[in-house]
């Protein structure tokens, strides 16, 4: 039993900032304001919205980080199983709310998968023998039994979502949140999420999932609470849900409720009259390992269309991109276009990768600055051509702004501000669209149309089919690597 | 995905086992940090030093680390390679060749233990080990989250070098300043914000509490342990009494 | 968040252990130079000034009393893995100690308190250079595998009476460092939402 009475919230000055991609100024528009919320046992709640609505901060208040690790000013009542939260400590709270966070990669404490499993219970001190019988029983129940004891360094995003759900289920908690768990999922892994949330359903489970990505778990809803600046504005209840039209979710800001696998949306990857790419020979394998992540013999792209690029978690997209803009040194291999051809130093002026980290890829104290040392020397003007530039990617009122500051959103324009202003003729995107709410995505997809109309060649690897949907003209699907079994426009899938 | 057999974390744990206790291998790295590296006991210890040179190399090869152990080899060879090398060298080349070829062969040693210890220990022995070396958690805390941390601020690093690449940022001599804040803020602002999601998420599942915290990991003093350890403590007394100047001459 | 409270909690532990990592591997990129013999005194130089940009955002994350104190002993911990012998471990806990007492006059606030707290804190470093001063004669015999020559640049590098100017090295450029840390904590971290 979960009860919000009146609570309101204002995060301190001195708060972690916000994560993901969560507007990096979100900590203001991410306040509360009177939310009251009040769940039954057993009840299976979704909380969404726009970005910066304040789902993230519900759940925060839930598990206790507000106000113990994101300290603010909380007001109104919270309490769980009755018992008023104010004052208590996390760890007080731990055995009675489990969390699973969005980023995969940076939830886990421990570097192999069963410590990870074992890690809760041994906080709360529980006797081995009995952890060991917990762990084998969530093993066995949630058949992760091919995850254990291996380095989480090794697994794919899927797989660590798993294994932060399975930690969860160890200590076994009776109210399970989940905060965007879906972000970085692809379809199958999203479908093995939706598994194990319907195994704690049937258990009885209390589960208030915060989610932008609603289709999956759309159905197995008891009640949809939607949230806008930090206002509850709307409850549905079940049978609500399932009578919405996809017209009356987009008139909400929600995404789709209706769930697509990427790999079945009808797209060729060339077609006739498309002017070729052709990328040859680029072979990736990691350094002592035989097994190729990345091996393409010949593969035709088109140019000037927006190819999505889908396939599973860990079947080395990521990789594949690395290859293609020569950032990786052990890949050679050669890319033809108009007639040109690359070798790896020359596609790395040729391409630019906006990354899913796209913090990385900003150095300096404006954004401005950003575009400015992305100029190349000759320019003539460079002051006014990088403020077109920043005009051109609605970013002209942020040139003074520190680029670490502005939302995820806002950093992958200055990037592709960037790689404009450098001159690249093909543009990749690493998941540009994960966690962002409907409005954003439309946003991304028109910006992409957007650049397509420049003339620029665009490769976006993704899981999202409504962007895909959105935007995409071409389509390339990269499997596992196989030996013999093909790869992308290895001639079988790759000439459309 | 089909398991013959349900699986049992305690019978994994069992098989798993590390073959030495954490503490054992806390207690070897610093015996061969200070001998090896530092070169403690000068002249005197140089066929201790050789045996403890061996130790970590011999470790891998228990774990089964076949590429570290070669990689390992290999370095080692190029330094002792450089060392043979030097007497029919030129002077200047001579003098480079004998350095590189003194700070490899002590280093490599060292190194070595070094990926042994983080490559075979995981965070729950780590801190099991720490527990019984009576470390307060103020201590075992904050060095479990740096050993976790190492990996990651790598891969930071790296994926900031690669960016930088990328962009096409190169910088000449005069602006090493603005080169090390490029890299140095984004990999730091980065690091802190991992940090900061990966405290979030232990907390919340109990990190930091009073009671005292239990351990599934198997840990404690085996055979080889007591030898190892034994082998420690008798390189420490040989120097000890080198002290006094009652060398044994070894 | 209390403001009077003093005991240390997970956080404030997991927080140490962030700003240690990121200290630790920019003190060990900088070591790696150390070798190359004109670079050894130099790392008194170099190790507090760019280990003030992580010390200064750590130090935006204090405000009890312990963390300083508990990094300080970490470092003296990783030192003695890492072959410096103990000393490290002695002018660890009086650099810590120091600097603690600085940061609690300043009631963990005083923005100039912090600067001068990490001078004091880079006096650890001293630690390192010791076994050289101690035992003169002994460093050098047992670092004969170097080469001649690196005894010979060395010993040229590193006379007696440089052991006072390394200890000051160390202060003023953790004095350095530290400026430079809150220049960069304004320029960058603050605008960046995490100091």
């Amino acid at each position: 039993m979960i009860e919000l009475k009146k609570v309101s919230f204002r995060y301190g000055s001195d708060s972690g900032s916000e994560s993901g991609s969560e507007d990096g100024r979100a900590q203001k528009e991410a306040s509360l304001t009177d939310v009251s919320l009040s769940v039954r046992d057993g009840e299976f709640i979704l909380l969404t919205g726009p970005s910066g609505c304040g789902k993230t901060t519900v759940l925060r208040l839930i598990n206790g980080l507000i106000p113990q690790f994101y300290p603010g000013e909380v007001t109104g009542e919270i309490r769980i199983d009755g018992e008023n939260t104010a004052g208590r400590e996390l760890y007080d709270l731990a055995p009675a709310v489990g969390t699973v966070f969005q980023n995969p990669r940076t939830q886990f404490y421990n570097v192999d998968t069963t410590g990870e499993l074992a890690f809760g219970c041994e906080n709360r001190g529980m006797p081995e023998e009995e952890i060991y019988s917990r762990i084998d029983a969530t093993v066995s129940r949630f058949r992760i039994e091919s995850l254990m004891d291996r380095s989480i360094f090794r697994l794919s995003d899927g797989e660590k979502q798993k294994i932060a759900c399975a930690s969860v289920d160890v200590s076994g908690p009776g109210i399970i949140l989940l905060d965007e768990p879906s972000a970085n999922l692809d379809h199958g892994a999203t479908l093995a999420l939706r598994e194990m949330i319907l195994r704690w359903r049937a258990e009885g489970k209390t589960i208030v999932a915060a989610e932008h990505r609603i289709a999956y778990l759309w159905d197995l809803i008891d009640r949809a609470v939607i949230l806008r600046d930090g206002r509850i504005v709307k409850e549905l209840s079940g049978a609500e849900c399932d009578g919405i039209t996809e017209g009356e979710l987009t008139a909400l800001g929600l995404r789709s409720r209706t769930m697509e696998d990427p790999a079945d949306i009808p797209l060729p990857s060339f077609r006739d009259g498309d002017e070729p790419i052709l990328l040859r020979d680029l072979r990736f394998a990691y350094p002592g390992t035989k097994k190729a992540v990345v091996g393409i013999r010949e593969m035709k792209l088109a140019a000037g269309e927006i190819t999505a690029v889908v396939g599973q978690n860990g079947a080395g997209k990521t990789t594949f991109l690395n290859c293609l803009c020569g950032l990786e040194g052990r890949c050679g291999g050669t890319l033809e276009m108009k007639g040109k051809r690359y070798d790896r130093r020359a596609r790395r002026k040729l391409c630019f990768m906006v990354m899913q980290d796209t913090g990385n890829q900003l150095f300096t104290e404006s954004a401005l600055d950003e575009v400015l040392i992305s100029l190349p020397k000759e320019e003539p003007e460079p002051e006014k051509r990088a403020k077109e530039l920043l005009a051109l990617l609605d970013l002209g009122d942020f040139a003074p702004r520190h680029p670490q500051s502005l939302s995820g959103g806002q950093k992958q324009r200055l990037a592709i501000a960037c790689a404009l202003a450098s001159g690249r003729k093909i543009l990749l995107f690493d998941e540009p669209t994960s966690g962002l709410d409907h409005g954003h995505m439309k946003e991304t997809a028109a910006l992409f149309e957007k650049l397509r109309n420049m003339g620029t060649t665009l490769l976006v690897v993704t899981h999202d089919s409504e962007l895909i949907r959105a935007c995409c003209t071409r389509k390339t699907v990269v499997s596992k690597y196989e030996p013999g079994a093909g790869y992308p426009g290895d001639g079988r899938r790759g000439k459309g | 995905m089909s398991a013959q057999n349900a699986y049992s974390s305690k019978a994994a744990q069992d098989e798993r086992r590390s073959f030495l206790d954490p503490r054992t291998k806390l207690a070897l790295t610093a015996t061969l940090a200070l001998f090896v590296l530092g070169s403690l006991g000068g002249e005197r210890m140089e066929p201790v030093k050789t045996v403890l040179s061996a130790l970590p190399f011999l470790l891998l090869l228990v774990e089964r680390e076949w590429k570290r152990f070669f990689r390992g080899c290999l370095m080692l060879g190029i330094g002792y390679g450089l060392l043979a090398l030097m007497p029919h060298l030129p002077r200047a080349l001579g003098f480079f060749a004998l350095m590189c070829g003194g700070i490899l062969t002590r280093f490599v040693v060292t190194v070595v233990m070094g990926e042994y210890l983080v490559a075979s220990t995981s965070v729950s022995e780590f801190i099991s080990g720490m527990e019984r070396l009576r470390m307060p958690a103020a201590v075992t805390i904050p060095m479990s989250v740096m050993f976790r941390l190492f990996p990651t601020i790598g891969a930071e690093w790296k994926s900031i070098r690669r960016a930088m690449g990328m962009r096409g940022i190169a910088f000449g001599g005069g602006r090493a300043g603005e080169m090390l804040e490029y890299r140095l803020v984004p990999m730091m602002t980065s690091s802190v914000r991992i940090g900061e999601e990966l405290s979030a998420s232990a907390l919340t599942r109990g990190l930091g509490g009073p009671v005292k915290r239990t351990n599934i990991c198997k840990i404690g003093f085996r055979a080889q342990d007591w030898i190892l350890l034994g082998l420690c403590l008798a390189v420490f007394a040989l120097w000890i009494l080198g002290l006094f100047g009652l060398g044994v001459s070894v | 968040m209390n403001q009077n409270e003093t005991k240390l909690r997970g956080r404030d532990l997991i927080n140490v252990g962030i700003y240690a990592a990121i200290y630790f591997v920019i003190l060990m990129a900088v070591a790696m130079l150390g070798m190359i013999p004109i670079f050894l005194p130099l790392l008194s130089v170099l190790v507090p000034i760019l280990g003030g940009i992580p010390f200064m955002l750590f130090l935006t994350k204090v405000k009890k009393p312990g963390m300083v104190f508990i990094m300080a002993m970490i470092m003296g911990i990783m030192m003695l893995l890492t072959g410096m012998g103990p000393w490290p471990l002695l002018t660890c806990a009086v650099a810590g100690a120091l600097a603690e007492l600085c940061l609690k006059s300043g009631n963990y606030r005083s923005a100039k308190k912090s600067v001068l707290a990490y001078g004091l804190f880079s006096l650890w470093i001293f630690g390192n250079y010791l076994p050289l001063f101690t035992d003169y004669e002994g460093y050098f015999a047992q670092r004969e595998s170097y080469g001649q020559a690196y005894i010979d640049a060395v010993s040229k590098l590193m006379p007696l009476w440089m052991a006072p100017v390394l200890l000051a090295a160390c202060f003023v450029c953790g004095i350095l460092g530290g400026l430079l840390g809150r220049a960069l904590l304004k320029k960058h971290f603050e605008k960046a939402g995490i100091a």
